[in-house]
């Protein structure tokens, strides 16, 4: 297979996404690791490395692809005032939710039979179950959703 | 190019209908068969475990109860989207058996938080399996199903 048809498959605008929603996950845990309680810090801990890894997997699937990755934005607006620990574990459901949106976007726009599609599923299926977890550690109901990154 | 064309006319009607009987007469159970009927089967397991654990588990029962909400809406995307693939019912030498789903709910806390659990994450595996080969929509649903099943599956280990 010519490396161009490769190139041609990656759903360069998909990953685009998907790496922007990366970014501003990495940047909401560095704002939320400042308002929770220490009990919390080895998940945040995870879920901070975990979006490092997938930004940096992404940007190199980016690259090879032959597109300059996104950078990230030089500040972000929380849909709410982060406080206190509850609002900023909103804010961290907020970017888990936006993440799984992304990668379900890549599912959806990747070429069946992909690496890609596993890659893009495993981290659709990651945001999806510690966004669950933060709403039972705040108590926000309901604790699932259906379609987790569905529009 | 005039020569080209009436030869694409002649020999159009039967390159159509060849391509035709092939692309509507698919052959075997559409694969959203069987994860349709997975999410009904989990669906009604959990429901009999809401109704015998409410009294006594409360907190199990409230699990139970999302993952039976959560599986019957999958169940019901998932047969709109077969009937929309297929508009005609299947033949019923077609239809696969059912998936071994045991809808009798397991008496005490453990074993029923056990049963769920294992019925999630197989919820999981199966929607998963079939991400990697579906089309782009059908992928992307249950890409959605198999997170879905893996919150469930957390949320009762």
């Amino acid at each position: 297979m010519s490396p161009y048809r490769v190139r041609s498959q990656v759903p360069v605008g998909a990953l685009q996404g998907a790496l922007g929603a990366e970014h501003a996950a990495v940047w909401v845990y560095g704002v939320v690791g400042a308002f929770v309680p220490d009990a919390l810090s080895r998940r945040l801990d995870e879920a901070a490395t975990a979006h490092q890894a997938r930004r940096d997997a992404t940007q190199r699937i980016l690259i090879d692809a032959g597109a300059a990755p996104v950078p990230p934005e030089p500040g972000y607006l929380t849909p709410e005032p982060v406080t206190d620990a509850a609002s900023a574990l909103r804010l961290a459901i907020t970017a888990e939710t936006d993440a799984a949106a992304a990668w379900r976007s890549v599912v959806e726009r990747s070429p069946a039979d992909a690496d890609l599609r596993g890659t893009a599923l495993e981290a659709l299926t990651d945001a999806a179950v510690r966004a669950t977890r933060w709403r039972a550690t705040v108590g926000a109901t309901p604790l699932t959703v259906p379609f987790p990154g569905a529009p | 190019m005039l020569t080209v064309g009436t030869a694409l006319l002649l020999t159009g009607p039967a390159a159509l209908t060849g391509c035709s009987s092939s692309a509507r007469a698919p052959s075997g159970p559409d694969p959203l068969e069987s994860p349709a009927r997975r999410a009904e089967a989990d669906a009604a397991l959990a429901q009999a475990v809401v109704q015998t654990q409410t009294q006594t588990n409360p907190a199990l029962a409230a699990s139970a109860r999302a993952l039976a909400e959560d599986r019957t809406t999958h169940a019901t995307a998932l047969r709109a989207e077969l009937r929309r693939a297929r508009p005609l019912p299947p033949a019923t030498s077609a239809v696969p058996p059912p998936v071994a789903a045991p809808a009798v709910a397991a008496p005490d806390l453990s074993a029923a938080r056990t049963a769920l659990a294992q019925a999630a994450r197989a919820a999981q595996d199966e929607a998963a399996g079939l991400v990697v080969t579906l089309p782009g929509y059908r992928a992307a649903l249950l890409a959605s199903v198999a997170a879905c099943c893996a919150t469930h599956a957390a949320l009762l280990s």
